[in-house]
């Protein structure tokens, strides 16, 4: 059984989803490389590799940015939440249960469960993209916010309700389907990257005796620098490595990862995300963004980010195949993830017409183009509006004992909604979007690095001053049980 | 058991195949068509050789 059975396994209910996970049921290295590996080569790669280009990335920075954003990224899976993971061994939500109380967390899934049906809103429209080059119905440019064709409505219509269908019925069939295909798609996206570079050398006539030979290429056909597309951000290093830093935010320091990685018999272990980081985040983004440069490199007018005709004119049937395969396979733990989020706030509901529901919900929002294209701030935004919770869980962990104040404080005070964890979520969301709205929609993508600080800082503080408030309920309850006794 | 190590051998040897065509387009050796036809056939049969002892090990 792998990492990633073991907790969907626990977050689907059926074992330790209340209390630490003993020692005879921890994993292994292996299970964990495969895990990350699996997990971070989806069909949205073929999304973010296209848009890093229409962001006007120059070859430097997209390498190196990717390099340090994602070794930044491992070493938060490493020192944040591994070392958590490894000491409490339980899930996220039973860890921010105690400390945020019932009420709150309630909240939290209801905040992960939307953001989750439109993470695998835009994986149904990375699949839906394969089948224009079956039936050639118009498909979206990429400045299109609305469905522009009855086409496109009904191919994400038929992919949305296929990937709900199964993600219902037979989620354990895809689960396994998703590890046969894993080793064969990462193959894949490496050809891909190889097709391109070969259909770029072609093209330009370059002759390559060396790697310097191409890296010069790389600078001036593939990653040209320059201006970006109309109505995109321009990307420099830092946007590229704040954005493979952050993009799994929501996992390292949200610290949704404490599900998985509480299976770990070392906190080392996770380490192994740099597999899912330098396949997934540098080798796939990379080759995307290399085929849909060649498109550009062809037809500067088509600027189209859609993986279907992308991957087909690289790879053929394999290349579209692929694109079914990882939107697929990623969009069914995606929505099944979900669906237990909300049937987590509503428990009598049935798993089958929640994830129906949800799937249903992912499957419009995959309808507006606008959501994919829009991939890179969407990602940056799911990981800060998830982020704060991560430095509760944090500090809760590391620093609140160390200040003479009581961790897992809505489990000791049996209150259901923690002050002081709700108000650093709200307050960090609202300074950072604040910021994001005042300053500028570039500071998306760094905004995080000072929420973490602020969601710390206010946690922390607000922590002092609630449990002084609530301490004499609190000391009741201690009191309580030693009076039993006596 | 023989009949497992037989399909590991083959679902490697698929894989290799997958990911040759497109090094050997990159070295300029095999047209595309080409590239994309063998790419076909090598997923054909790492789907078919992988699925029987993958499907139990991830059981």
């Amino acid at each position: 059984m792998t990492a990633e059975q073991q907790s969907q396994q626990t977050q689907s209910g059926s074992e330790f989803e209340r209390e630490p996970v003993p020692q005879s049921k921890r994993l292994g290295f292996k299970s964990f490389v495969g895990m990350y590996a699996g997990e971070h080569t989806a069909g949205t790669e073929l999304m973010i590799g296209p848009l890093f280009v229409a962001a006007g990335v120059s070859a430097f920075d997209v390498v190196v940015g990717l390099i340090a954003g994602n070794v930044l990224a491992v070493l938060s899976w490493v020192f944040l939440c591994a070392p958590i993971a490894t000491r409490a061994r339980l899930t996220l939500y039973y860890q921010l249960e105690k400390i945020c109380g019932r009420k709150l967390v309630t909240l939290y899934n209801l905040a992960n469960g939307v953001m989750f049906c439109f993470l695998a809103g835009a994986m149904v429209t990375v699949s839906a993209t394969a089948l224009g080059v079956w039936f050639k119905f118009p498909m979206p440019e990429l400045s299109d916010r609305y469905p522009n064709s009855v086409g496109w409505v009904l191919a994400v219509l038929a992919c949305g309700a296929m990937i709900s269908v199964v993600a219902a019925y037979g989620y354990e069939i895809v689960s396994k389907v998703a590890n046969i295909a894993a080793p064969w798609m990462v193959l894949v996206f490496i050809a891909f990257g190889l097709v391109g570079l070969g259909q770029f050398i072609d093209a330009t006539g370059t002759q390559i005796d060396s790697l310097a030979d191409v890296w010069t290429l790389a600078q001036t056909s593939i990653w040209k620098g320059g201006d970006p597309l109309p109505d995109r951000i321009k990307f420099t290093f830092w946007h590229v490595m704040f954005f493979a830093w952050f993009c799994n935010m929501a996992m390292h320091i949200g610290m949704s990862d404490l599900s998985v990685l509480r299976f770990a018999k070392k906190t080392w272990y996770a380490i192994a995300s740099g597999t899912g980081m330098f396949l997934g985040h540098f080798l796939a983004w990379l080759a995307a963004s290399i085929l849909y440069a060649f498109q550009l490199h062809q037809d500067p007018a088509n600027t189209k980010v859609l993986p279907g005709p992308l991957t087909y004119q690289a790879a053929g049937l394999t290349g579209l195949l692929c694109v079914i395969v990882a939107g697929w396979t990623t969009a069914n733990p995606t929505i099944y993830r979900a669906g237990l989020a909300f049937q987590a706030i509503i428990p009598k509901s049935s798993r089958f017409r929640v994830t129906m529901i949800t799937g249903a919900i992912a499957t419009i929002a995959a309808m507006f183009p606008a959501l994919a294209m829009k991939l890179l701030e969407f990602v940056a935004l799911y990981g800060l509006i998830l982020m704060p919770m991560g430095a509760v869980v944090f500090m809760d962990f590391w620093v609140i004992p160390k200040l003479g104040l009581r961790g897992s404080y809505a489990e000791l005070s049996g209150r259901s909604f923690n002050w002081a964890a709700g108000a650093a979520w709200i307050v960090t969301l609202a300074v950072c979007l604040g910021i994001v709205f005042v300053v500028g929609s570039w500071t998306l993508y760094f905004v995080a690095l000072p929420g973490w600080f602020i969601a710390s800082g206010v946690y922390l503080g607000l922590s002092r001053v609630y449990q002084r408030q609530a301490l004499p309920s609190l000391a009741r309850q201690q009191i309580s049980p030693g009076a039993a006794e006596a | 058991m023989q009949k497992t190590t037989l399909l590991k051998i083959v679902s490697l040897l698929s894989l290799v195949a997958l990911i040759l065509p497109s090094i050997l387009f990159l070295a300029g050796r095999m047209e595309l068509t080409t590239v994309k036809w063998v790419m076909l056939a090598a997923t054909v049969v790492w789907f078919v050789a992988a699925t029987p002892w993958m499907w139990k090990q991830s059981g």
